[in-house]
């Protein structure tokens, strides 16, 4: 499959990487961002979003660090998921993104950034033309969305990185850098609907790294993911959550997989609190389980990924919680 | 003595000189042969040799024709495919890999449209393109083809229409694959775009415009291809069942997902002939269509086969890609290559029809089955590929390995505006074969029997006859089913294991090779032919046109011609490549090669064989039959320093000729019955195979995952038993694909919606059990040493192994098939809710309680223990046909013997009104009888 043209830059620092963005903007040519790669190149291979330029984080050095409180956007999954430096809920989350060669690849910012992904979406460019376009990727048409027909102002492509619910549980702060200068987002606010806005990101800004608060090392966490195989797949549902052990207040709980965002359930554990003592797990896992709404876009139907919500956080709250759920 | 000249042995190791160098007249015998790194003559390997010629090799099954040709040299024996070398160092030559000088690049035009007229083509815009070299549309080629002579409804690019999304509507050939594609977006095309038909049974339908019109056979104005009717037996025999099994399925359809995607290079040389290069397991039918096409004599065309990268009957078709990369390449004067995508290969499929099945099957108060009653609607997509025989063989390959009181099948083929359906590994047989297992399964449990005795106490012997009338000879079915219930300790888990875990069992039959060339009378051409020469050298160069697709026919033809001449494989050369060098083959589909292939081999060999001795005879002055083949030697019997090499063997034989040439063909002989339909799935043998598969069932979330398989598979005679292990492994693979995640997935609005790799789920080496392959071996009398197929039939049990272990693990009968999460999740909640609202968890485990019909199957297993043994030994050869278990004489017609025993290929008036879904295709009537009524 023939890749179509770009130009590939490589700036060997954040500034340098900073000014080339803000003079594509001043020229008002389109760019992309490319980390591993292992996201973009599948997507521009079937001509999706093809930009004229490329900036590529690869060169910049001292963007992959890996520890406890502080992960670059540059560090590789792989590397992640063989690490006992970063805490075990994101090693683990990390050894069960795609497969290893791809893993050997893809970094973190690569994955915190995902494209949303729809069966009508990532396809060639004349499976796209046979459906007239969609929504998300219209060519100039003006296309509706194909999930949700009749309307072209929501994209409900799935967001289906592995590792944001992780790092929201484990209250992550995400460091954006740009032209405009550097700033930071809780994991939790990052993700911005819909499927085409995906998240907080200015034209010109990137991640730059994940950092995690003192005493992050003291949670504990466990991440459930729902796929068919176990290898290469997305999610088609993921659960992850952490508490401090004893702290119940400490609690939380995310998902990933079901909507064009991944979500945080903080609304959720406060609205259980004071049956805290009961059925604690059973409640809380039927109160997620409803809270999302999943639609029909990936490779299992979103009833059944609706009712595995409540699967996965049951057992991902009975593997942290153990005896004291 | 006279005439012969004897060798003067030497010491006992042979005398060396102090350097290390072989003292010359001084060795045990001289360097046999080749010599090579083996100067001496290895010992005859007793343990290859059979009982019956005076070896070792246990033969259990009774001798074999073939048994004194054996030389102990390659037969039986796990070998590395000859091809592998090429292969693990990267320099294996696939489509891919052909480079020719000046090549350029051709693209495909395709339908953005299901279903739609072509009202005109504007290529101007492509023609002013610079670098455009070439442009051809359907109006270049309007010559059908297909890869049956019964249904040629192919054409290169749509001349009239276009038939499904991908459809291929014209091509371009451009200096580089950029501005091929920039191409592709000029094309100026005017639709009249058609109402689709997706649903198949929607096809059967009359429509206003059906996809294809096949005049006056074409049946209504409906979509049906294809419909068959057949009933064979004793029907009163299904009334007052002892216990019956009545299932709906719905199969989805599956991809063969082979690593290669197709790839073609065609040439026209400086000589004004085609040289065509492309993956294909069917040379001979792609050299027969591109003729038809191109309007140009076949021996004007070679074909040369690369290495295949995977086939599994998706490149048996010829394809319309290669008539384009030839049309091209005539017009550019340039080598044009045509490379495909992933998602190119999904619309060109040929993969395993989605399927609409319904079985009812009963058995009497002796636990026999009565009755087979099964009803196959499939969905062919856009063309009729291989689906003339697909209609023939959802019914017809079910009629064994049990006797049947009767049968009773009526199927449909319908197009839809999909990619087409053809033949995919264990074509045809796969899907009702699944149905009939769980539904014995399912007649067991009501009869509180166990399954693998139901199976035992119902089988059909060796040497017998089935319902339809096929000629049943070795048949291993008994050990195999045997085999895994010991291997798997079944007797101790089977209906014992705890929520969530289960233990199945299912069967398979298969053909071994198509008893009917599709393209020629059998009792006039041959099946396969295999030449062989010979020339000073002493390297054996064999032609055939056996197409290697990875399964290994190259060695397995290599180690035949081995072991007759009793030399080592690196002497034998198979050149398979070329149409121009290989003769006449069928190629690689319905298990045939090793069959047919090794069988002319064979033959080709013992002529060889036969000059050599000849030679050795007037040289040594021992009649043959007194001489023996070892290693690059003959000698006399009875004192092995009496002979020649190989080698001298060779140049007394060549003397006054040059090289020896040899040719070898294989015809299967005649046999079946005489009915409409009776040449489908008539093979010269068949295949048996039993599997049983543990399964782990998550009962919250639905997934399934297959942990341990033990499978049995009676390939005749191993002949290469690494190889063998390799198919039953590799089919396993692929039939859980079908069975756990693999589907083509069309969304609402007809679209095939994952047309990749990633989406369409291939199990991954983390879903891969642990399977223990057991070879059984029933030596088959007309299989080459004994051997059949391994290729197909293997793949067959694992489906309704794995899903009679999920009944077994939760106690739900599931028949959508794949067994995906979300529809197991689906069947579990159903269950759970009908019992009140229970937990998961809590749902009952299925358990067995034997009734004394237990008894009445295990002690008539015994029984046909002891006759199975008997007639596969050749020591009982006495008739036998399905019928006998129900008390028929085998020596009288059966219909002199029951009034109402049938056998019909057309349903009577009567019977319309309460045919199956397919059966409807039986409401229509063709055209030529409608003109009959006006």
């Amino acid at each position: 499959m023939l890749m179509p043209p770009f130009n590939l830059h490589h700036p060997e620092t954040v500034e340098e990487a900073c000014e080339l963005a803000s003079t594509f903007l001043a020229n008002d040519e389109s760019f992309d961002w490319v980390a591993g790669g292992t996201d973009l190149l599948p997507n521009y291979k079937w001509h999706i979003n093809v930009k004229k330029h490329v900036i590529s984080l690869a060169n910049i050095k001292g963007i992959d660090t890996i520890s406890m409180h502080e992960i670059g956007a540059m560090a590789r999954l792989g590397a992640l998921a063989d690490s006992e430096d970063v805490h075990p809920l994101i090693a683990s989350a990390a050894s069960k993104v795609a497969s290893f060669l791809i893993r050997n690849n893809a970094t973190l910012g690569g994955n915190i950034c995902l494209d949303t992904r729809c069966f009508w979406f990532n396809q060639s460019e004349d499976w796209r033309r046979s459906i007239d376009w969609c929504h998300k990727e219209d060519c100039g048409t003006g296309s509706d969305c194909r999930v949700i027909p009749n309307q072209n102002t929501l994209c409900v492509a799935t967001y289906q990185g592995d590792i944001a619910p992780s790092l929201m549980v484990l209250e992550g702060l995400i460091h954006i850098i740009g032209p405009s200068g550097q700033r930071q987002v809780p994991v939790n606010e990052f993700f911005k609907l819909d499927g085409i806005t995906r998240n907080v990101l200015e034209s010109g800004e990137f991640v730059l790294k994940v950092t995690f608060p003192e005493g992050v090392e003291h949670r504990v966490g466990s991440y459930k993911k729902l796929r068919v195989r176990e290898s290469w797949d997305f999610p088609e549902a993921g659960v992850a959550s952490s508490w401090i052990v004893g702290q119940p207040s400490s609690l939380r709980i995310a998902s990933t997989a079901l909507e064009s965002v991944p979500r945080y359930h903080q609304s959720e554990i406060d609205a259980i609190e004071e049956v805290f003592s009961s059925d604690l797990v059973g409640s809380l896992s039927k109160a997620i389980m409803k809270s999302i709404k999943p639609v029909n876009n990936t490779a299992l139907p979103p009833r059944y990924r609706k009712s595995m919500v409540r699967v996965l956080t049951k057992r991902s709250l009975h593997e942290i919680l153990g005896d004291k759920a | 003595m006279a005439g012969g000249y004897r060798q003067q042995p030497g010491a006992n190791s042979g005398e060396t000189r102090k350097d290390g160098k072989r003292v010359a007249g001084k060795q045990k015998f001289p360097p046999p042969g080749s010599g090579g790194s083996r100067p001496n003559m290895a010992p005859r390997d007793l343990d290859s040799i059979p009982e019956s010629v005076g070896g070792k090799e246990p033969q259990p099954a009774g001798s074999h024709i073939h048994d004194r040709y054996r030389t102990g040299t390659e037969v039986g024996k796990s070998r590395a495919l000859v091809d592998s070398h090429a292969k693990v160092t990267g320099q294996a030559w696939y489509g891919d890999d052909v480079r020719l000088a000046n090549e350029i690049i051709g693209k495909i035009l395709r339908s953005p449209h299901h279903y739609a007229k072509i009202k005109s083509i504007d290529t101007s815009k492509v023609e002013a393109l610079p670098g455009v070299l070439a442009v051809a549309t359907g109006a270049d080629a309007t010559n059908t083809f297909g890869v049956l002579p019964v249904t040629k409804d192919e054409h290169a690019m749509a001349v009239e229409k276009v038939r499904h999304v991908g459809d291929l509507v014209a091509c371009v050939a451009a200096v580089d694959e950029a501005t091929a594609m920039e191409a592709l977006n000029l094309f100026e095309i005017e639709w009249d775009v058609l109402d689709p038909v997706f649903d198949p049974r929607k096809g059967l339908e009359d429509q206003d415009e059906p996809i294809h019109w096949r005049g006056k056979y074409h049946v209504g104005t409906t979509n049906v291809q294809k419909r068959v009717f057949q009933e064979f037996g004793d029907r009163s025999l299904v009334d007052d069942p002892t216990a019956s099994s009545h299932g709906k399925w719905r199969m989805e359809g599956v991809h063969h997902g082979f690593t290669e995607p197709h790839a073609v290079v065609a040439h026209w040389d400086p000589n004004g002939r085609l040289q065509l290069y492309t993956p294909q397991q069917v040379p001979h039918y792609a050299h027969r269509a591109l003729s038809t096409v191109l309007e140009v004599p076949m021996h004007q065309i070679n074909v040369i086969r690369t290495f295949v990268g995977g086939g599994f009957g998706g490149k048996s078709d010829p394809f319309p890609h290669e008539m384009c990369a030839a049309i091209l390449a005539r017009k550019a004067g340039r080598p044009v290559r045509i490379n495909f995508t992933r998602e190119e290969v999904y619309w060109i499929n040929r993969g395993r029809h989605p399927s609409y099945i319904e079985v009812k099957m009963t058995a009497d108060d002796e636990a026999r089955i009565s009755g087979f009653d099964i009803d196959a609607l499939i969905d062919g997509g856009g063309f009729a590929s291989f689906g003339h025989v697909t209609s023939y063989y959802n019914g017809v390959l079910a009629t064994a390995p049990y006797e049947l009181g009767s049968f009773h099948y009526t199927g449909a083929r319908v197009w839809t505006n999909k990619p087409a359906s053809g033949a995919m590994r264990g074509h045809g047989a796969v899907n009702t074969r699944c149905a009939v297992e769980v539904g014995l399964d399912e007649m067991a449990e009501q009869m509180q029997v166990d399954p693998i005795d139901l199976r035992l106490a119902n089988l059909l012997p060796p040497h017998s006859r089935t319902i339809s009338g096929f000629r049943i000879t070795s048949n291993g079915m008994r050990e195999a089913l045997e085999r895994v219930r010991e291997g798997s300790e079944w007797d101790s888990k089977f209906r014992q294991m705890s929520l969530g875990k289960g233990i199945g069992i299912g069967c398979g039959f298969f053909i071994s090779g198509s008893g009917l060339p599709i393209h020629w009378d059998p009792n006039r051409f041959p099946h396969a032919t295999v030449h062989m020469q010979i020339d000073m050298d002493g390297g054996v160069t064999v032609h055939t046109g056996a197409a290697d697709i990875g399964q290994g026919s190259t060695t397995a033809v290599a180690q035949v011609v081995s072991e007759v001449l009793a030399l080592p494989i690196e002497m034998i050369h198979v050149r398979s490549h070329e149409s121009d060098t290989s003769p006449v083959d069928l190629g690689s589909y319905s298990s045939r090669v090793t069959f047919m292939n090794a069988n002319a081999a064979i033959r080709a060999a013992l002529d060889i064989r036969e000059k050599l001795l000849n030679a050795a005879w007037e040289m040594l002055g021992y009649h043959p039959d007194v001489l023996v083949l070892n290693d690059r030697r003959i000698y006399y019997k009875h004192d092995p320093a009496v002979g020649v090499s190989y080698l001298q063997a060779l140049h007394k034989a060549q003397e006054d000729k040059g090289s020896l040439i040899a040719s070898g063909a294989y015809r299967s002989p005649p046999m079946g019955g005489v009915h409409k339909g009776a040449a489908a799935g008539l093979a010269p043998a068949y295949s048996f195979s039993a599997y049983v598969a543990e399964v782990d069932v998550d009962v919250e979330t639905g997934l399934v995952s297959c942990t341990d398989v033990w499978a049995a598979h009676d390939c005749g005679k191993a002949l290469n038993p690494l190889a063998v292990e390799g198919q039953i492994i590799g089919s396993c693979h692929m039939g859980l694909g079908q069975v756990l995640s693999e589907k083509m997935v069309y969304g609402r609005t007809g679209h095939l919606q994952n047309p990749n790799l990633l989406e369409y789920k291939i199990p991954s080496v983390h879903e891969m059990p642990h399977v223990t392959p057991i070879i059984v071996e029933s030596s088959d009398p007309e299989g080459p040493f004994g051997a059949k197929e391994a290729g197909e039939g293997p793949l067959l049990p694992i489906l309704p192994a794995v899903v009679n272990a999920v009944y077994d693990a939760i106690g739900v009968r599931i028949r959508d098939l794949p067994l995906t999460p979300d529809i197991v999740w689906k069947a579990i909640s159903s269950k759970t809710r009908s019992l009140g609202g229970i937990d998961e968890t809590e749902l009952p485990s299925p358990r067995l309680e034997h009734s004394p019909l237990q008894a009445t199957l295990v002690a008539r297993g015994a029984e046909h223990k002891v006759r199975d043994r008997r007639r596969q030994r050749s020591e009982d050869t006495s008739a036998y046909v399905n019928g006998v278990l129900f008390g028929f004489d085998p020596n009288q017609p059966l219909e002199d013997q029951v009034e109402g025993w049938k056998s019909a290929v057309e349903p009577v008036p009567e019977q319309l009104a309460e045919l199956g879904l397919a059966g409807k295709a039986w409401l229509k009537k063709e055209q030529r009888q409608m003109r009959g009524d006006q």
